[in-house]
């Protein structure tokens, strides 16, 4: 667990007044220098683009004609109830994960950080055709599952929507574990202690102290989490069926089989606006839940 | 193993080739703008196709003699597309000099003012059958859309004869694997023909009652759908299933690598693919000596139809096949009262419209 976390905060408290009174005096010219190489990188390999995007996607109608379509509406929803429910499984299982990593001793800790990894490192193809031979009707899974003579014929574990979440929620694992994980371990073990003094079951430790400390590391993978969710690809086109496609997938359609390329950027710009939005919100209301706990 | 790449691996080269593109646009605009190198424009000649064991037999037949013919290098890429193609005339920075696309994609293309016109001073339209010629491109190439299966599971036998015994739920018990697009795959004249509609009645094509066929027959729950030439192999060869739609070239490679695969050439659907340049093209002129080489050279051409068992828009090659290899291609006449010709002109008027309305299908 970690060490001494309590005292942290004193220590940085009496470093800070002496260099920052001093340093900043000395070096305000040409700091922004240090921001030049990802300000040229971003504008112009980044926002330029982006302009273009944006401004072809006002071409012929194109937001009329995309939000006309009903495969473009089912794929919003798509995207929106797949990511909602890869999201809240992500950051269940990683917050289970999180908690066994913090509570592991050293060889385990390391075990367990190289299997969160593994994924992490294996490109997301070879990930998702791996659940497909573990899931499609031939595979090991269904195979095992005759074998035991629970089923006859092969359960539909593949070509729909849970192959969908299972693929993502293994390819977003990661990204819930590290951010609850160091949440975890910020929080001081101290008041668990004192609070198991004063006769605290393990159950009221949880609820009342790690859960709610944690707190600010669980919105954050989720709001990652979330993020990410809402551009996947391959996944539902690897493990999916017809009816799983999200956005992503029809901005494919849009420019590679219809060639409609202002239609492809207006799906695009419409992605990047609703999760915007969703994020505002998501952030609002957490903010919101955070005031309401203070009081 | 080659043969058997997944199609999303092909994706991902697209995607690779996609990131690359700037780069490679970068170096190449900074060449072009030097005028000494308007002579090493057409030395070399980029030529896109749909990959997998296809562009090894274009390779192999066609792309190396003609190297060793004329000293112009070709260079084939598997990531051939429309959309490609359109993205690089109108940014101007033409990469591709010569493109396969689908019959469809050829009007559409047309329409859309993307191609140069093709120079028939440079191609002779002597070995082109009628067919094949075009203002902005030859038809090239022929190929039958079939129904294949996996020997390991269906003998041949036992194996489908028609459409009706190919989508039959009580005859095979199986999930069909189906093209999820329509550009040069003709499974909704599949349904049709498996629905008792004749040859000649399948056109202009009554979507509803295809779609209503094969909601039936097999279900929609057993259709599976692929998004590659390449991926039915890899699906009928793991067994994911043992039905699938395919094209008559890509079971034959697979065979001959030793998969238990077969289809039947009868009740297939003959179809085509273009060649064409795109405009602004660098080496244009290159571009057409390799079609002149394709439509004329009688031993590439009957080295082409022998490998992949396709017809080349080369007529000078008939006469060098043998009987029983002539008797096997797209286009032979032993064939043509048992298969249904595409109809392209329906198909360049309805793709989109047809295409939206299957994909809407597939999701609900």
């Amino acid at each position: 667990m970690s060490t001494a976390t309590l005292p942290r905060t004193r220590p940085k408290g009496r470093d800070n007044p002496s260099p920052a009174g001093a340093a900043p005096k000395r070096r305000r010219t040409g700091w922004w220098l240090l921001l030049a190489p990802i300000l040229v990188f971003d504008v112009v390999l980044f926002l330029t683009p982006l302009g273009k995007l944006v401004a072809s996607s006002f071409a012929d109608n194109a937001y009329q004609r995309v939000l006309e379509d009903p495969l473009v509406v089912r794929s919003l929803v798509n995207t929106l109830t797949i990511s909602l429910a890869s999201t809240l499984v992500t950051v269940a299982l990683g917050y289970v994960i999180a908690v066994v990593l913090c509570n592991a001793g050293n060889v385990m800790r390391v075990v367990l950080f190289a299997v969160v990894l593994l994924p992490f490192w294996t490109g997301i193809l070879v990930k998702n055709f791996a659940w497909a031979v573990l899931l499609q009707d031939n595979g090991i899974i269904n195979a095992f599952l005759r074998g035991i003579g629970l089923t006859d014929a092969p359960v539909e574990l593949l070509h729909n929507r849970f192959a969908v979440i299972v693929g993502m929620v293994h390819c977003l694992l990661p990204y819930a574990v590290f951010p609850i994980f160091s949440s975890l371990t910020s929080i001081d073990d101290r008041l668990g202690l004192a609070a198991r003094s004063l006769g605290a079951t393990e159950a009221s430790v949880f609820r009342r102290i790690t859960l709610p400390l944690s707190a600010p590391g669980v919105s954050a993978a989720g709001l990652l989490v979330f993020i990410i969710s809402t551009g996947f690809f391959i996944t539902p086109v690897v493990m999916g069926g017809p009816g799983d496609m999200m956005i992503a997938n029809q901005i494919d359609y849009y420019a590679r089989q219809l060639t409609d390329f202002s239609g492809a950027a207006a799906l695009a710009v419409v992605l990047t606006v609703m999760v915007s939005i969703l994020v505002a919100v998501y952030q609002r209301v957490l903010k919101a839940g955070g005031q309401h706990e203070d009081n | 193993m080659k043969d058997f790449r997944s199609p999303v691996l092909d994706r991902r080269q697209i995607l690779k080739a996609a990131a690359m593109a700037p780069f490679a646009g970068l170096a190449l605009s900074g060449c072009g703008s030097k005028p000494a190198d308007s002579a090493a424009a057409n030395k070399t000649v980029t030529v896109t196709s749909y990959g997998g064991s296809y562009n090894d037999q274009l390779t192999q037949t066609i792309l190396d003699p003609f190297a060793k013919q004329t000293g112009i290098q070709p260079t084939l890429l598997a990531n051939t597309s429309l959309a490609a193609l359109k993205a690089q005339v109108q940014s101007g920075d033409v990469q591709w000099d010569l493109v396969e696309i689908t019959a469809p994609e050829y009007e559409t293309a047309v329409a859309e003012g993307l191609l140069e016109k093709f120079d028939y001073d440079i191609i002779s339209d002597k070995g082109l059958p009628g067919y094949a010629k075009a203002e902005y491109g030859i038809k090239y190439l022929s190929f039958l859309f079939v129904m294949a299966w996996d020997q390991n599971v269906i003998p041949d036998a036992k194996a489908p004869k028609d459409w009706a015994q190919f989508f039959d739920q009580d005859m095979y018990n199986t999930k069909r694997s189906v093209y999820n697009q329509l550009s040069d795959s003709s499974v909704l004249e599949a349904a049709l023909l498996a629905d008792g509609v004749p040859f000649d009645k399948i056109y202009p094509l009554d979507v509803d009652r295809a779609l209503r066929v094969l909601g039936h027959h097999p279900g929609k729950d057993r259709l599976l759908y692929h998004a590659a030439n390449q991926e039915p192999i890899q699906q009928l060869t793991s067994g994911e299933v043992s039905l699938s739609t395919s094209f008559n070239n890509r079971i034959n490679a697979a065979r001959t690598d030793g998969a238990k695969l077969n289809f039947s050439a009868e009740n297939a659907v003959l179809a085509g693919d273009y060649f064409v340049v795109p405009k602004g093209a660098k080496n244009k002129e290159a571009a057409f000596k390799l079609m002149n080489f394709m439509s004329n050279d009688a031993e590439a051409g009957a080295a082409f139809d022998k490998v992949t068992n396709l017809t080349l828009a080369n007529t000078p090659a008939l006469s060098k096949l043998p009987k029983e290899i002539a008797d096997t291609l797209p286009t032979s006449p032993r064939l043509a009262d048992k298969i249904l010709v595409r109809d392209d002109k329906w198909w360049s008027q309805n793709l989109k419209k047809t295409e939206q309305q299957f994909k809407l299908w597939q999701a609900s």
